[in-house]
């Protein structure tokens, strides 16, 4: 499928004591998936960070799959994530920089999931740091071909947030050899990118929260 | 409680989660909550418990993915008020 689907979230930003509340992360967990946090993980990563690492990687699924079906609507329990493998002696860091770009994700650093919903069967990777976490989604098990990024801003005003993260994702074309590309969205508030008034069917997924903007695009999808 | 009850409270219980006040002032049944008051997706669970609280009622899963626009709030929110 030809899609894309990240999210970010700011960890300062979430309300830990209410995340921890079975009548909040109820909502977005099933009880299989609460039993997902066992032994060794409550020692590496608190439970309300885990509740939004899933949250994040069922947004990021949801944001993959409502690009072909505008109608979706995002029930988080309904998108079940069914393993989550963390590497070993995973330990959760500062950002410490202004951005990161990478393709692919390494296997020693990032946290992979399956996730199902429906009839579709999805992956994921994630980052934890101390300030954020960020998701990203894909259809098979490889991500060699995703291109993402992170970055702090200093402004969290939504029109900041939303025009930061399109020149981000804009200026990482560009250095790929777009001349010209433009994200504008879609009637169902898809982000479309655009090259000298063609759409170019390159997936792009963006993503703010708080004062991170992140975006995802996967250049080998293009048709 | 009308409708137009419902929706007066219902900013209340969405204004915390917004900056987009102007907007808020305005909203009727159509606006969108992320798209036009810009929340960000991570509230709407916040939304859906604060909502529970204020209206002493339970709003399941299957209706809360529902609670996309102000209509269907106040509309899950009236069916559990009957």
């Amino acid at each position: 499928m030809i899609s894309a689907g990240n999210d970010i979230v700011a960890l300062t930003a979430i309300n830990a004591a209410r995340t921890k509340q079975p009548e909040f992360y109820s909502k977005i967990l099933s009880p299989a998936e609460k039993s997902l946090y066992q032994a060794p993980l409550p020692e590496a990563v608190p439970f309300e960070i885990f509740v939004w690492l899933l949250w994040s990687v069922k947004e990021s699924a949801y944001k993959f799959l409502q690009r072909h079906n505008p109608a979706l609507l995002f029930t988080p329990v309904k998108f079940e994530v069914k393993e989550l493998h963390f590497p070993t002696g995973f330990t959760i860091n500062n950002f410490n920089v202004g951005e990161i770009e990478a393709v692919g994700f390494a296997d020693d650093f990032a946290i992979k999931s399956t996730l199902r919903f429906g009839e579709y069967t999805l992956y994921s990777r994630s980052l934890i740091y101390n300030e954020l976490l960020l998701s990203t989604v894909n259809d098979n098990d490889s991500f060699d071909d995703v291109y993402w990024g992170i970055k702090a801003i200093d402004n969290a005003d939504n029109e900041i947030q939303s025009a930061t993260v399109r020149d981000f994702s804009l200026n990482r074309l560009k250095e790929l050899g777009f001349k010209n590309p433009v994200i504008s969205k879609n009637g169902h508030g898809v982000p479309v990118l655009m090259e000298g008034g063609e759409e170019i069917k390159i997936p792009v997924s963006l993503s703010h929260h708080d004062y991170w903007v992140a975006y995802a695009f996967s250049l080998n999808k293009a048709e | 409680m009308t409708r137009q009850e419902i929706l007066t409270e219902l900013k209340k219980v969405i204004s915390p989660y917004t900056t987009n006040k102007e907007m808020l002032a305005d909203i009727n049944e159509n606006t969108d909550l992320i798209r036009d008051l810009k929340i960000n997706s991570a509230n709407l669970v916040d939304i859906i418990i604060d909502a529970e609280a204020k209206y002493n009622i339970e709003i399941d899963y299957d209706a809360a993915d529902k609670m996309m626009n102000v209509g269907t709030c106040i509309d899950v929110i009236s069916e559990r008020l009957k």
